[in-house]
């Protein structure tokens, strides 16, 4: 499809400016020379019909939620409730500046402060910040206390433990916070190996990161021991909140003994995802962190019946952004919980855990699950088998495109010898009985494809707006924008009978 | 449940397909009974969607009625009319409920609009390589402060003192695991302290953060500060907090920046009490493989149709892990393609003369206002579209005021900077939605 620069006409404009244009002013005056640009900045000429245009089809070359079954493993991709939308955007909320006197935004505080409570009692923890922006945001954020915590307590701990099961994410938010990170390896079952956390558990060691259940969707039953295990060695233990799906009104990590929890509200409570955001990655903490917090935090002054904004004080590891929070994100979190209640909470976990079970319970005869036992919110089976065919595990998901599915997660977890060519199914709550049979029917027939035609699968997709991607080129000759493209003109030869419009 | 399609007698017969007898059967292996939550969650029961909305509606009474309430405050946070086609646009569900675009067949409309984003980026701050989306400028500045550590592998950075205070305090929030030395740069006059610069720069600096128009509005001196940034082999790191201001000011990349963070929440993004905003972080081609966060590329498909996919992935989190660049996985990739839809509405003409506008009405609003012998000029500086004024007035009683007027005020300075000549100090700002006519009611209100 042709660029927003290749529709540009000279002289056309999308946009209807002021009357007043304060000519009686002169730009030489208000600004130096040195300052001002010599020539405009070039950006596109085209109409509002145009960009209306553009858009709608640009739009029609994704496929979203919307569209159907979406089952990307840790991502939770489920229903976005249109009411929260509508709620999220009243005007009262979105034209509201951070900066606006305290007195004119008690709505918006009432909301964090209220949300605040809700995700205490959700999780059993007792504050929580609204500052991180998604979760690896929050992951540093949350590793960032820990450091602090220790430091404020001359304890000298760098090193953090984190399962090999766990999302890039976490190794990575560690090593920002500079600890060094130490794997822990998954037993045969697929969970934390307690013999090996207690040996490396240490006193140099802040303590563990752990997701719960893990990317392989299966819940650590030991968490119990883990927690002595950690704490007993004084260190701390961190809760990726990426699966909460698996947990609401189940089990909650407060209660598990975890002293510093994420969680992404665009997953679990249920926020669009926005083609990769934005999200929040909020961070409770059990009341000794409390004071480490990133600033400020929003409080209720009882007296004068007033929210306000509350400076955390000294400890507090300072600002991780500008302003507060992803607004209207937390709105639509607070107006999801309140249509849940604690039943439709339950309930959301409990069919999620249904629904992934049932996918494994039909699936394993034909993919071999990377540990054969009951999953929590997703399920990780592997194409391991299809590899004798020639097939792989990317053919098998670029084939059920073809079909109109979202693939699931493929290639992650990733650790030797049980989670290799893997394929993590996550279908949430709002996913019915009969989406996962079709998906089920779907990947079955996948199956038998591989045997008997695997061109069909390692040529697949076939009805896609368009097919596989010649990833090494882009990655050995970068072009990163149109002007990038526009000096290799007569290198690149398109093939695109498309692209007039 | 509506959002929950199967029944109970459904989730009854998948349980016995799966071949326990009941839910508690099915967990009672990972989640022992002895950590099972026993009883329900202490929370609010559900309640229907009409009621929803009328407690929803009710809270956001409790917030004044900002539409009809325009900003004198800016701050890191301008508000700009935002064309109705980029709202309706926005909303379509194949650019909200869709993921990060890991399956490039499925994902064309998100990769090309955030293509075409770091173009215009690119032009606007002639930079190669754009990074569309880091969380806002706060971190985005951070995440540039860390970039240069790796790239010169010193451990010393200067700051401006004119840098947004929350962007400041968040450079340091980043930083502090790794025990730089962070040098504040004072201001003098309402710039930078250029002469400061040339004592505090040494061969052991990573680099010098300086940001344009300054938190004061300030128009920075910018090549001249290059030149001495760049003479002892530091990295220029130029932050950009309104960056419709691009429209009129020179390119930071023809002015010898580095690395280039901006604040994009100008480009068609709702003050939203604070975010979600997005921030683009761009460097030259050189240092591509230290940048964090993604990227997307131009290739080719099968067919050999001209496609985009996310590239130059070898340095994130999900491939490198701890040895990535950065953690960053979620971004604000729905802010990319607002300000996508945003920059190609406004397109040429539109940016330049928003940015002139700007500039000229809070010229206009600054005269008025020291015509009125109500306020003087503290520094006698350039600036683009914000500007501290002392009143000889009490500001707080000069805010209620405006409050009660239907004007957000303007920022006490003081509640950011503590020196004593900065005491009783506004900081106004000026965009497109205050017309003539409210910014002279802005000067009546004021002189009276
Ligand atoms: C298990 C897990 N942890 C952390 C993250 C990081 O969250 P985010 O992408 O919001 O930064 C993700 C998802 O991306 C995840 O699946």
């Amino acid at each position: 499809m042709k660029l927003i620069f290749e529709k540009s006409v000279k002289g056309r404009d999308g946009y209807s400016l002021p009357q007043d244009l304060f000519d009686d002013i002169k730009i030489e005056e208000c600004l130096p020379e040195y300052a001002i640009s010599k020539d405009k900045k070039i950006l596109s000429e085209v109409s509002e019909v145009d960009v209306v245009r553009h858009f709608t089809k640009l739009s029609k070359l994704n496929y979203g939620l919307d569209d159907g079954f979406y089952p990307l493993g840790s991502c939770t991709m489920k229903y976005n409730p249109k009411i929260n939308e509508k709620l999220a955007s009243l005007n009262n909320f979105t034209y509201a500046h951070p900066l606006a006197p305290e007195e004119t935004v008690q709505g918006s505080l009432e909301i964090i402060y209220d949300l605040n409570k809700l995700l205490c009692e959700i999780t059993g923890m007792d504050e929580y910040t609204m500052a991180p922006a998604a979760g690896a945001h929050g992951e540093l954020t949350g590793n960032l206390i820990m450091r602090k915590y220790f430091v404020d307590r001359g304890d000298k701990r760098h090193k953090m433990l984190i399962p090999d099961s766990a999302h890039g994410t976490n190794p990575a938010s560690a090593a920002m916070a500079d600890f060094q990170v130490v794997e822990v390896k998954s037993n045969e079952r697929g969970t934390v190996d307690l013999t090996e956390l207690a040996k490396l558990m240490d006193e140099d060691t802040v303590g563990l990161m752990l997701t719960n259940p893990n990317t392989v969707g299966l819940y650590d039953e030991g968490i119990k021991d883990i927690e002595k295990i950690v704490h007993h060695k004084g260190g701390l233990l961190y809760y990726d909140g990426a699966n909460l799906n698996a947990s609401l009104g189940i089990i909650r990590p407060g209660d598990a003994g975890f002293d510093v929890v994420h969680l992404n509200l665009h997953k679990t409570f249920s926020t669009p995802h926005g083609g990769g955001g934005p999200g929040a990655g909020v961070i409770g903490v059990k009341k000794d962190l409390i004071p480490y917090l990133p600033t400020p935090i929003v409080a209720f002054d009882s007296t004068n019946k007033k929210y306000y904004l509350l400076d955390v004080g000294s400890k507090s590891i300072g600002m991780v952004r500008a302003f507060w929070a992803n607004f209207p994100v937390l709105v639509k979190t607070y107006v999801w919980i309140l249509s849940m209640g604690p039943d439709g909470l339950y309930n959301a976990s409990e069919t999620s855990i249904i629904n992934a079970n049932y996918v494994l319970a039909k699936l394993k005869k034909y993919y071999k699950p990377a540990y054969d036992r009951y999953c929590g919110h997703e399920c990780t089976v592997t194409g391991k088998e299809y590899k004798k065919y020639g097939v792989k595990t990317l053919d098998i998901s670029k084939r059920l495109m073809d079909y109109g599915m979202h693939p699931p997660t493929i290639y992650f977890p990733h650790f030797e010898p049980y989670a290799e060519e893997t394929i993590m199914v996550e279908p949430p709550e709002s996913e019915s009985k009969e989406m996962l049979d079709k998906f089920i029917e779907i990947m079955i027939k996948i199956s038998n494809e591989a045997k008997t035609n695997p061109e069909l699968l390692t040529t697949a997709p076939h009805n896609t707006p368009i097919r596989r991607t010649n990833d090494l080129v882009a990655a050995k000759r970068p072009i990163l924008t149109y002007d990038d493209e526009l000096k290799l003109k007569d290198e690149l030869k398109y093939q695109d009978k498309n692209i007039d419009f | 449940m509506r959002y929950i399609p199967n029944t109970e007698e459904q989730k009854k017969e998948m349980l016995k397909e799966i071949g326990v007898s009941s839910f508690d059967d099915l967990i009672k292996e990972g989640v022992p009974q002895s950590i099972r939550l026993k009883g329900n969650l202490n929370i609010p029961e559900a309640i229907s969607e009409t009621e929803l909305e009328e407690k929803i509606y009710n809270i956001a009474q409790k917030n004044s009625n900002f539409y009809l309430m325009k900003p004198l405050i800016g701050a890191g946070a301008y508000r700009h009319y935002i064309p109705e086609a980029e709202k309706f646009l926005l909303q379509r569900e194949e650019f909200w409920t869709c993921y990060t675009p890991y399956q490039p067949e499925l994902s064309q409309g998100t990769l090309q609009s955030i293509f075409e984003y770091q173009s215009y980026i690119s032009r606007l701050i002639k930079m190669d390589a754009v990074i569309p989306s880091i969380y806002d400028g706060a971190s985005a500045t951070a995440e540039a402060a860390l970039m240069s550590l790796r790239l010169t592998h010193k451990n010393k950075i200067i700051v401006s003192n004119l840098l947004h205070p929350h962007y400041r305090e968040t450079v340091k929030t980043y930083l502090a695991p790794h025990e730089p030395e962070i040098i504040e740069l004072p201001y003098k006059n309402g710039l930078v302290d250029i002469e400061k610069l040339k004592i505090l720069i040494e061969e052991d600096v990573a680099s010098v953060i300086i940001q344009n128009p300054n938190f004061f509005g300030g128009i920075e001196k910018l090549a001249e500060i290059s030149e001495i940034v760049h003479s002892k082999g530091a990295l220029l790191i130029m932050v950009i907090a309104e960056s419709i201001s691009l429209g009129i000011l020179k390119a930071p990349g023809d002015i010898g920046a580095d690395i280039v963070t901006g604040n994009a929440q100008s480009f068609g993004m709702d003050l939203n009490y604070g975010g979600p905003y997005n921030a683009y972080l761009a460097t030259k081609k050189e240092y591509i493989r230290q940048l964090p966060g993604r990227i997307i590329g131009e290739t080719t498909d099968v067919d050999g149709k001209r496609v985009f996919v996310m590239t130059l992935r070898a340095r994130e989190q999900d491939i490198r892990r701890e040895k990535a660049t950065s953690n960053i996985c979620t971004n604000h990739n729905l802010n990319v393609i607002a300000a996508d839809i945003f920059l190609s509405l406004i397109g040429t003409e539109g940016l330049y003369q928003i940015s002139l506008l700007n500039t000229k009405s809070a010229h206009y609003l600054e005269n008025l206002l020291l015509k009125s012998k109500k306020f003087e000029k503290i520094f006698n500086y350039p600036f683009y579209n914000e500007f501290l004024l002392k009143s000889k007035e009490d500001i707080s009683t000069i805010n209620k005021k405006l409050l009660e007027n239907n004007f957000i005020p303007p920022l006490k300075i003081c509640e950011f900077y503590k020196e004593e000549n900065l005491k009783n100090v506004l900081l106004f700002a000026v965009t497109e939605v205050l017309s003539r006519d409210n910014l002279n009611k802005v000067a009546k209100i004021l002189s009276e």
